[in-house]
């Protein structure tokens, strides 16, 4: 059976695509399917430092695309988890080098051999973001919960739904203290806007930085919630889609509960 | 000058004339009957053979015929003259009445061809819809969405796009919204800013207008626009 490709998308850069990229390949990985990430952002590639393999690149998603090297040859394995393999960009071309037609080739090769190609796209709706919709079979749109990203994931929800796929949605970077002061957006206003299938949610999570800078998943990190989160995520993308989304605003003890209760109270009063 | 040999014909009892395969008659019903009987004899014996079996209308000239005194004659011509069929007047069609005002009282609507376009789903950032006359969507207008229209828009469901309504000069235009939060509305030429927040406002519809060169935002239910007008318009 083929794979399904995945492209991870935004419209805003800075919200996370390329951590969520990261740390859903890694997590797919790690639920024992076969994982390619491709780097999209051809120019100002990232993917690999996240993943902590950039020292290991050797050729490239243009070189496969021009005929240079072989696919295999541009296809770095993670050590430390299995049958993740990551396709690094280029750093040193520029997006239009690469055409739609080359990634559906590309992802037609892909999708014999994964079960998973996450597409890393690049920020904005121009030819990076057109060459990553190409052939994407599903899409993942990160939105952090701020309004300037809840345009940009909307007008990218728009173009998406105009080449007939339907997008799910990740809100990250979610700050629980600041939603309750009223001075974040909650989740449930930016679902309201963007009204598609809500896939996780991922709070604000101070070892996702740390993670990027060492290149260790953050999957891989038993105590990050951002990482539980994003193995939740992963479940749903395989193969058990109905699994609820755990609302971080959600008091978790009774005594929260009950403080929640009273200081609901004394605001009417 | 009356012809001497032609008696006059408005002051005969009765009248006779072949209209199409009948004969019209038409008496004066203020005479009383024995004359107006004497009266139809002498035509119908001109007649003789001619009277037999032919379609007789009877017409008094009034509006409504009396029907008693159009069998009585009716009956005698058939016994005195073996005539065929016998009626009254065929209904006159009722001239046209014209109303000085016919669009006041008129219902515009049943023949009105709807310029409205209507739109179901929500509009996006970067989408722009636009109508000739009036725009009406039936959901929401997300921050970056653009809807224009030379009539009025009605959003139902929330505004939190950019409405331009009027366009160009149509200062009588509005804009409402079941949840007014709007970036940014225009009516005409005058532009006005909104909110830029995400989150329900939880207030009542709300729609926009011009006032005195200004545009105002009012509670739609409460200021209840059309409520004055006389006679549900065609907009």
């Amino acid at each position: 059976m083929e794979g399904k490709v995945v492209v991870v998308t935004s419209g805003k850069g800075g919200v996370g695509k390329t951590t969520v990229t990261a740390s859903l390949g890694a997590a797919l990985a790690l639920q024992g399917k076969r994982v390619a990430v491709v780097d999209m952002d051809i120019g100002l590639r990232n993917l690999d430092v996240i993943m902590g393999l950039e020292n290991r690149i050797v050729f490239n998603v243009v070189d496969v695309v021009q005929g240079r090297c072989k696919l295999k040859q541009a296809m770095i394995k993670d050590r430390r988890i299995n049958n993740l393999y990551l396709i690094p960009a280029s750093q040193s071309d520029e997006k239009n080098v690469i055409q739609p037609e080359n990634m559906k080739w590309l992802c037609n090769r892909l999708k014999k051999e994964f079960d998973f190609t996450l597409l890393d796209c690049p920020a904005g709706i121009e030819q990076g973001f057109k060459n990553s919709i190409e052939a994407a079979d599903e899409a993942i749109v990160v939105c952090m919960p701020e309004i300037s990203s809840v345009r940009d994931a909307d007008r990218v929800i728009g173009l998406l739904y105009s080449r007939s796929i339907t997008p799910k949605l990740v809100v990250n970077r979610i700050i629980p203290k600041m939603v309750e002061r009223g001075d974040m957006l909650s989740h449930k206003d930016v679902v309201e806007v963007l009204s598609i299938d809500l896939i996780g949610l991922v709070e604000m999570d101070e070892s996702v930085v740390v993670s990027s800078n060492t290149g260790l998943p953050i999957v891989m990190q038993k105590e990050s919630k951002a990482g539980k989160a994003f193995m939740q995520i992963a479940m749903r993308m395989n193969g058990h889609p109905d699994l609820p989304v755990e609302d971080p605003m959600a008091p978790k003890s009774f005594w929260k509960k009950l403080g929640g209760k009273i200081s609901r109270k004394n605001k009417v009063h | 000058m009356p012809n001497p040999l032609m008696p006059n014909q408005d002051n005969l009892p009765v009248k006779l004339k072949g209209v199409g395969d009948s004969l019209w008659v038409t008496f004066d019903a203020t005479r009383p009957v024995d004359e107006l009987k004497d009266a139809l004899n002498k035509p119908f014996e001109r007649l003789k053979q001619l009277a037999v079996n032919a379609r007789i209308i009877l017409d008094s000239g009034n509006e409504a015929p009396d029907g008693r005194l159009i069998e009585e004659l009716g009956g005698y011509l058939k016994e005195q003259f073996h005539v065929g069929v016998v009626t009254g007047p065929p209904p006159k069609p009722r001239p046209e009445v014209s109303h000085k005002r016919t669009e006041d009282l008129g219902n515009a609507w049943h023949s009105h061809n709807s310029e409205a376009l209507i739109i179901a789903g929500r509009v996006r950032s970067g989408q722009k819809l636009q109508a000739d006359k009036h725009l009406i969507i039936m959901g929401d207008l997300n921050p970056g969405a653009e809807a224009i229209a030379g009539g009025d828009i009605i959003v139902l469901g929330t505004l939190m796009g950019t409405a331009v309504a009027g366009q160009p000069d149509n200062e009588d235009a509005i804009i409402v919204a079941l949840d007014f939060r709007p970036t940014q509305i225009q009516i005409g030429g005058l532009a006005a800013a909104g909110s830029t927040g995400i989150g329900g406002s939880g207030k009542a519809p709300e729609f926009a207008k011009i006032d005195n060169n200004k545009i105002v935002v009012m509670d739609y239910i409460a200021a209840n626009p059309f409520k004055r007008f006389a006679w549900p318009e065609v907009r």
